[in-house]
């Protein structure tokens, strides 16, 4: 069947299959390898995608489901050149290590500060309880994220001025 | 430099955190300050390529059929329905590839694949290779293989493998390797202590479980004679020996090509997707890829040993330890994997950080029909430090002493000699680490 939707903000149109998984549909149709699988049961975070403003564990999701959706991946947030605040957050804190993780954090990391710009360091584990780091850097992932809200409330008062 | 060199030095100024694009400079660039991760830009936008990202347009997909039971013979392998799977181009099963030889870390007794007659050990045992056009194909064939079995006693505990009538998992036997520790007299320093305590200890299987399962992608140059894989391994040069000597290929024509690694610690060290995809590789000409799903990684690759550890501790009435018995028994599952260096190690390691002038230990790896059991961080140290630290608390509660100055009277310092042999000339800081967790945590001599 066809499908239509957008993904990091470009029209896309493909054909799928009812079973193939939204994950396998970014990866290898979309070449979007930034959406990694860690366990395909939806228990890791690592295939983590914005869809419809909502995080999303891509292997969970039928492909025909993402019709007219609208997906942002890792890709669609900031390029190496023009990294956004997360990202360069992220770098900064000495958050990544084997990296394997870093794509659905930093997604997950964007919806919470979306909706809260300011979030206390509990709100922050809290919006990063569905990602598992297995290098468990946690501590620098959380500051990381936090990071990342002064430096977008800077942004944000300078846009202001 | 050639374009391709730069390439390469770009790849691994990039890839390892070892050296700059800009060429090394004088030291003290690293100690005492901030450095950036030189492959986090890569991995923050998600370029960083994984074995599981490689791609190329005429891909085909490989999955293992793989045991049935976890101790039986097998009897008979049945492709032909699977073979007429849409799809699928080659089904590899041992009769096709008689020249393959086992392969190990430290013992080559792991089989390439099963062949009739012979023995699958464990449920991650390859039958058979699948190639096809599609996952969904080589997936679809995989389940239509048909196998018969003989089924034999599934030996699950390594005391039970140890016993007289216990069936041989391997020829040789089921004790893969015994090391002994001997030194002073502990008879006799058993027979003056004050206080004497003997307990068994059990620790369980864990799974190092990295985010990034097993996965690679092989491509063979047929011109060259060179098989390409990009697979993850901890061990470069180990893994193209391995393979080159499995495949009676030279060395120079297995080239181990290391992607960004989505974590190992210790389960990538052993072989894992790298041989099938090299014969499948071989055998259709065209450029394949095998990914383990959670499942088969779990099944299928090494974990923590379960250890069993017997310490026997005496000690006298000052509080000094004075003999020290262990016996270390490692369940290493199928395959010998590390299991051999790993029970070597922890035994080395009985007494933990504490003095002790006399010392007796055995150490076995022992086969049983669980998966096999490897390298994971510590290598047999961490299961013995649960066993000694639990003797530490329950002697210093016997000795009504507090449990912290019972340590400080023991603990290593400079000039100790360790159980191996060892003597600690340098940086032992054991003693000044145990003052200040008891000062940090306000310590009120184990008391609530
Ligand atoms: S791969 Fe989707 S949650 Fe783990
Ligand atoms: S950085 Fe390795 S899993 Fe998070």
């Amino acid at each position: 069947m066809q499908i239509t939707f957008t993904v990091n903000g470009e029209e896309r149109e493909l054909e799928v299959t009812p079973y193939t998984r939204l994950l396998d549909l970014l990866r290898e149709d979309l070449g979007l390898t930034g959406v990694k699988e860690g366990c395909g049961k939806g228990e890791c975070g690592a295939c983590t995608v914005i869809m419809n403003g909502e995080l999303t564990a891509s292997c969970l999701v039928p492909a025909p489901q993402a019709d007219q959706a609208e997906i942002l991946t890792v890709e669609g947030l900031g390029t190496r050149d023009d990294l956004h605040p997360i990202q360069e957050s992220f770098v900064e804190a000495g958050a990544v290590q084997c990296g394997y993780c870093i794509p659905g954090m930093i997604l997950a990391g964007k919806r919470l500060l979306d909706e809260n710009p300011q979030p206390t360091e509990k709100e922050v584990r809290y919006g990063l309880s569905g990602n598992i780091c297995r290098c468990t850097g946690y501590a620098k992932i959380i500051d990381a994220v936090m990071m990342a809200a002064d430096k977008l409330a800077v942004e944000g008062s300078d846009s202001n001025d | 430099m050639t374009d391709q060199n730069k390439r390469i030095k770009d790849y691994f100024c990039k890839h390892t955190t070892r050296c700059t694009i800009e060429g090394v400079k004088k030291s003290k660039r690293f100690v005492g300050h901030d450095v950036l991760k030189a492959d986090a830009w890569d991995k923050v936008t998600g370029e960083a390529v994984y074995p599981d990202d490689i791609f190329f347009d005429d891909l085909l997909y490989v999955k293992i059929k793989r045991a049935v039971h976890p101790h039986a013979i097998l009897k008979d392998i049945d492709i032909s329905q699977a073979k007429k799977v849409e799809g699928v181009v080659d089904i590899v099963i041992a009769e096709d590839i008689p020249d393959v030889r086992q392969f190990g870390l430290i013992i080559r007794d792991q089989p390439v694949l099963i062949a009739p007659g012979e023995k699958m050990r464990y449920m991650g045992d390859p039958l058979a290779i699948v190639v096809a056009e599609t996952k969904e194909a080589a997936k679809k064939a995989r389940d239509l293989i048909k196998v018969k079995v003989e089924e034999l006693e599934v030996i699950t505990d390594p005391f039970r493998a140890m016993e007289d009538d216990a069936p041989d998992i391997h020829p040789d036997g089921n004790i893969v390797i015994t090391h002994h520790l001997n030194r002073g007299d502990v008879d006799e320093a058993f027979k003056n202590s004050a206080i004497v305590e003997e307990n068994r200890y059990q620790t369980q299987f864990i799974d190092q479980l990295p985010m990034q399962n097993e996965a690679g992608v092989a491509l063979y140059d047929e011109r060259r004679g060179v098989i390409n894989i990009w697979a993850a391994t901890q061990w470069l040069h180990d893994t193209q020996a391995d393979v080159a000597q499995s495949l009676r290929l030279s060395k120079d024509q297995i080239r181990i090509i290391q992607p960004t690694i989505g974590g190992a610690f210790g389960k990538k060290e052993d072989v894992s997707v790298h041989i099938h995809l090299a014969i499948a590789a071989m055998r259709t000409g065209r450029p394949v890829k095998l990914c383990f799903t959670r499942e088969e990684s779990m099944i299928t690759q090494s974990k923590r040993h379960p250890i069993t550890i017997i310490n026997k501790t005496g000690v006298d009435r000052d509080g000094y330890l004075t003999a020290w018995e262990t016996k270390f028994i490692g369940d290493t599952g199928a395959y010998a994997s590390s299991g051999p260096a790993v029970v070597h190690k922890g035994m080395y390691h009985a007494t933990g950080p504490y003095n002790c002038p006399n010392l007796r230990g055995v150490s076995h790896a022992v086969y049983t029909n669980n998966t096999y059991a490897g390298a994971m961080r510590g290598f047999g140290t961490a299961q013995g430090a649960f066993a000694y630290e639990q003797q530490m608390d329950i002697l210093a509660e016997k000795l009504s002493i507090d449990p912290a100055e019972f340590r400080l009277k023991n603990i290593y310092q400079k000039d100790s000699i360790t159980p191996n042999g060892q003597q600690l000339t340098h940086s032992v800081n054991a003693e000044e680490t145990i003052k200040r967790v008891m000062e940090l945590s306000d310590w009120k001599g184990g008391r609530k």
